[in-house]
């Protein structure tokens, strides 16, 4: 159902259920004014309503009912107890008719009529008990039997909506909020307590559904763009009438949902981009019909959700942007010199429309060009965390590409780590992470700026340390810091030097106290798992400080235009190996690159594992070489569920492939060679890897496995080697799992059903008892027999 | 009624803050340091899922900062939607103004002299009312 009209009969039923004591209040003193005025306002109310809607039937009654107690208000009629149950009648008909609407049917007619002549002063004369009333009634009662089986029919089918205060929301938004800290808390006491089985599965169940009810209240604050796109067919009409021109407007994906704060955050750039289209983009009929064009314009909205993004292309079919006389506008404004434009490619110079002070329109008229321009609508987007691109054919229409996070208030974040502390700075300005100790990476002094050289591009540099004061410049040591290379809305593009980069995490931002802000070097605070509190980094205001938003033009205009093509090859990541050949990866599969000490991996026979962060993940790559003594460098690889680690000597570069990967079946670890800067280089073969040492428990659904619950040895001995085979293990008696294993001499019966049931014996032979037993130590036998049972699951 | 007021010891000296305002009176744990702002501003601490912003009020009011505030009281406020936590030497309980907030000839002392509303008798003695909206402003934005 459309939006307004379930706002329109939300409002008319708050309204019907707040004037119900009102109406039984008035109709025992007829007379009272202040009841009166109340339910004249509630009719009034749903006849102006109902003339928005086009519902004449519900408009009739109403208006019937808002004269007739206009007059009593204005003390031409006395109001008496005919008008009352009058009036009532009426209102009851509203509600009738309130719920049709929202189950979208057509209330039965008739009865209408008598309803409205019975508020006449001349029926109620005519007998105390009024004819006409009384020949309403049973019509209405009719259809009050009716309606409750009716609406029990219907109901399923119809969403009812109510209002709730945003205040409401955010406050049990709040509590979830702390919900999760709290269970963050629980969960990290209970790592440290050990693993404690009658715990751990509540405590799953609790976090399972805690992220559910997350989500769900993370679903409420949302609201269709629907919402949105409703207005915008009248301000289109408006516009293209000032205009002379003929829009028709378009709109796919209304359903999508946005966050409603996000929805008014992007109303007014929207606004702007859609007066640009129709002043400037649109032409004339007269000039589409030359063109060869309709001679009415197409203006055209797509929404799309991609995880949590959405994008938003707003198109038209008009002229396109002519970017020279774009580029003749940037070289009158002074903003760019002639020179500077002849080197520009295309694309960049589409790009120009996003500069301060530009303006294609030649003259200003009321609709756009006042000043207002394509550079703020971009701030604005990128201020709510979302991003603009513009596409554009001569002759054939511009396309405004919005990308859009689905909430305000989460941001996707790396963290970094600087004098023992950790900081979040905005994903979407991180442009790529680079040792500073790597050999392709050099640092530079020029005067008192620090730069630092890294494929081909010179920018400036500047240690998170020094800016917040805690290091000063020479005691930087610059080659153990971490790159983090910034690229800011302007284009402009810095390397902020860093002791750690940590992880990607998704973070709740919160706003700060002034007097933290009049810093400008932070634009909110998060806090992290543990509850503690995180500074969320202000990177523009941070450059702005050190004059670096407008220093290093030249250096970003290459980058830009080498971006846009080199996105079409295959990226990989190059590194040496543990015997220092140079090998590659799919930087597809690198999740981070972790450097850890040589005792937090434990080699024992063919089995290698290493641990960061407190989680245990299989080592791979040893085959070529030793480990170094000290510290490891290691890539993290993720298939999309599971992780593996890689031991390399060094990480080298992340690079484009030239062309094919060259197969090769000699090495079962590598799947082929690819040329990179014209050299051949092995690339590891991603599926080999995982094919051999993916987890087994990495299964979407763990098959459940229940254990006698009174044995020791089960516990100890057993437990330990099913968990092992991939099963989560139950010793919940009652629960439903689907295998079991029992002991034979045990004397506990089987309470639950389970689909399998292995038996276990402590004799070595077999006892005669039929053969489907299976000795407790035999191993193999044991993990074929639940390799069975879970196949049998699986078929 | 007269206001009430939560009793506190701040730089050595009775104070008091409007008990309206308080939330709660937290025992400080761990205090995340915030690198470049002013020195009043100890850094945030977690309460629950708010981050509150610490204000040292000693050094608010133009003395100098302490060593270890670990294990100290501090009243949390909220001023223009952002939740602080005032740290003070001791927090008591909540007592009862007996008069007006009054001036004195003279005034109160330099820091004092802002961050204060007056003095105001209590069964304690002679008590300085805290102006919270100043103290959290900080001595720089009031010398402004």
């Amino acid at each position: 159902m459309d939006d307004l009209l379930a706002d329109f009969v939300a409002e008319t039923r708050e309204m019907l259920e707040a004037s119900g004591g009102e109406i039984v209040a008035w109709e025992a003193d007829p007379t009272d004014k202040a009841r009166l005025d109340t339910i004249f306002r509630f009719v009034h109310t749903v006849k102006g309503n109902c003339g928005f809607f086009d519902f004449p039937r519900l408009e009739k009654l109403s208006h019937a009912a808002e004269d007739a107690l206009a007059d009593c208000r204005a003390g031409r009629r006395e109001p008496d107890a005919a008008l009352v149950s009058a009036v009532l009648a009426i209102i009851d008909r509203i509600s009738e008719m309130t719920d049709s609407i929202e189950a979208g049917e057509e209330l039965s007619d008739g009865g209408d009529d008598e309803l409205i002549a019975a508020l006449q002063p001349g029926e109620a004369e005519v007998a105390t008990v009024s004819a006409p009333a009384a020949q309403a009634a049973p019509t209405l009662d009719a259809s009050a039997e009716d309606a409750p089986a009716q609406k029990a029919a219907r109901n399923p089918g119809v969403q009812r909506s109510i209002r709730l205060p945003t205040e409401l929301l955010d406050e049990v938004m709040k509590g979830v909020s702390d919900m999760v800290l709290a269970r963050n808390d629980l969960a990290r006491r209970l790592r440290e307590a050990g693993e404690q089985p009658t715990i751990d599965g509540p405590f799953d169940r609790l976090s399972t559904i805690l992220a559910d009810v997350r989500s769900a209240i993370t679903r409420m604050r949302m609201q269709r763009l629907e919402h949105l796109f409703s207005s915008l067919p009248r301000l289109v009409r408006d516009l293209s009438n000032e205009l002379g021109k003929q829009v028709t407007v378009e709109f796919e994906g209304g359903e999508v949902e946005l966050d409603r704060e996000m929805v008014e955050m992007v109303r007014d750039p929207l606004t702007h981009i859609i007066r640009n289209a129709l002043d400037h983009g649109l032409e004339g009929p007269g000039e589409r019909i030359k063109a060869d064009k309709h001679e009415t314009g197409l203006l055209k909205f797509a929404a799309r959700q991609a995880g949590n993004q959405i994008t938003l292309v707003i198109s038209d079919d008009g002229r396109g942007i002519d970017t020279a006389r774009l580029a003749v506008k940037a070289v009158a404004a002074g903003i760019y010199s002639q020179s500077e434009i002849d080197e520009m490619s295309e694309r960049r110079r589409l790009y120009l429309i996003f500069e301060p002070g530009l303006s294609t329109a030649d003259a200003v008229s009321a609709v756009s060009g006042r000043g207002v321009g394509m550079d703020v609508v971009r701030a604005n987007i990128e201020r709510v965390g979302g991003s603009i691109d513009v596409t554009s054919k001569p002759g054939e229409g511009t396309s405004f590409h919005l990308k859009l996070p689905l909430t305000l208030s989460i941001i996707a974040a790396l963290t970094v780590g600087s004098g023992g502390q950790r900081y979040a700075i905005p994903r979407s300005y991180v442009e790529e992470i680079v040792f500073g100790s790597s050999d392709h990476v050099e640092f530079a002094q020029a005067g008192e700026r620090r730069l630092v050289t890294f494929r081909g591009m010179r920018v400036p540099c500047l240690a998170l340390g020094e800016i917040l004061g805690t290091e000063t410049n020479a005691e930087v040591v610059w080659e153990s810091k971490t790159l983090v290379l910034v690229r800011l809305a302007s284009n402009d593009v810095f390397a902020l030097a860093v002791d750690r980069v940590f992880d990607h995490e998704d973070v709740v931002v919160k706003p700060i106290a002034p007097a933290i802000m009049e810093t400008g070097f932070y634009a909110g605070t998060t806090l992290l798992d543990d509850g503690r509190p995180m500074m969320l980094l202000d990177l523009p205001s941070i450059a702005q400080k050190h004059h670096l938003a407008n220093e290093m033009r030249s250096a970003t205009r290459v980058v830009e235009e080498d971006t846009v093509e080199e996105r079409k090859t295959h990226p990989i990541m190059l590194f040496t190996g543990l015997d220092g050949r140079r090998r590659a990866v799919r930087l597809d599969l690198v999740r981070r690159i972790d450097t850890i000490a040589r005792d937090a991996i434990d080699i024992e026979g063919t089995r290698t594992q290493a641990v960061i962060d407190g989680e245990i993940f299989s080592l791979v790559g040893l085959e070529y070489g030793e480990l170094p003594e000290e510290k490891c460098r290691l890539l993290r690889l993720s298939d999309g569920d599971c992780e593996v680690v890689y031991a390399v000597r060094e990480v080298l570069d992340a690079a484009e492939m030239d062309g094919e990967i060259v197969p090769s079946s000699a090495d079962p670890h590598v799947e082929g060679v690819a040329l990179i800067g014209g050299q051949p280089v092995p690339v590891i073969d991603g599926h080999a890897l995982f094919a051999n040492h993916r987890k087994p428990n990495a299964h979407a659904r763990p098959v459940s496995c229940r254990l006698p619950s009174d044995s020791d040895w089960a516990r100890t001995i057993l437990e330990p080697l099913v968990a092992a085979a991939g099963y989560k293990v139950s010793t919940d008696k009652d629960e439903e799992t689907d295998v079991a294993i029992e002991l034979v001499e045990s004397e506990t019966p089987l309470a639950a059903r389970a689909r399998h049931v292995i038996r276990l014996r402590s004799d070595p032979e077999a006892d005669g008892s039929g053969n489907d037993s299976i000795y407790r130590y035999d191993r193999e036998g044991l993990l074929d027999a639940l390799k069975q049972a879970r196949m049998g699951k699986t078929a | 009624m007269n206001e009430l007021l939560l009793m506190c010891l701040i730089a050595g000296r009775r104070a008091a803050i409007p008990a309206a305002e308080v939330q709660s009176v937290i025992e400080i744990d761990e205090i995340t340091p915030i690198p470049g702002v002013a020195p009043f501003i100890l850094g945030l601490t977690a309460l629950r899922s708010q981050a509150l912003t610490v204000i040292d009020c000693q050094v608010a009011l133009g003395f100098d900062s302490r060593q270890d505030v670990r294990g100290q009281r501090a009243a949390v406020v909220q001023v223009d939607g952002h939740p602080y936590a005032l740290l003070v030497d001791a927090a008591y309980d909540v007592g009862e103004a007996r008069s007006e907030p009054i001036a004195v000839p003279g005034g109160f002392g330099a820091g004092w002299q802002t961050a204060a509303r007056g003095m105001v008798e209590t069964d304690g003695g002679p008590t300085l009312i805290i102006d919270v909206e100043a103290l959290v402003s900080g001595p720089i934005a009031r010398a402004a």
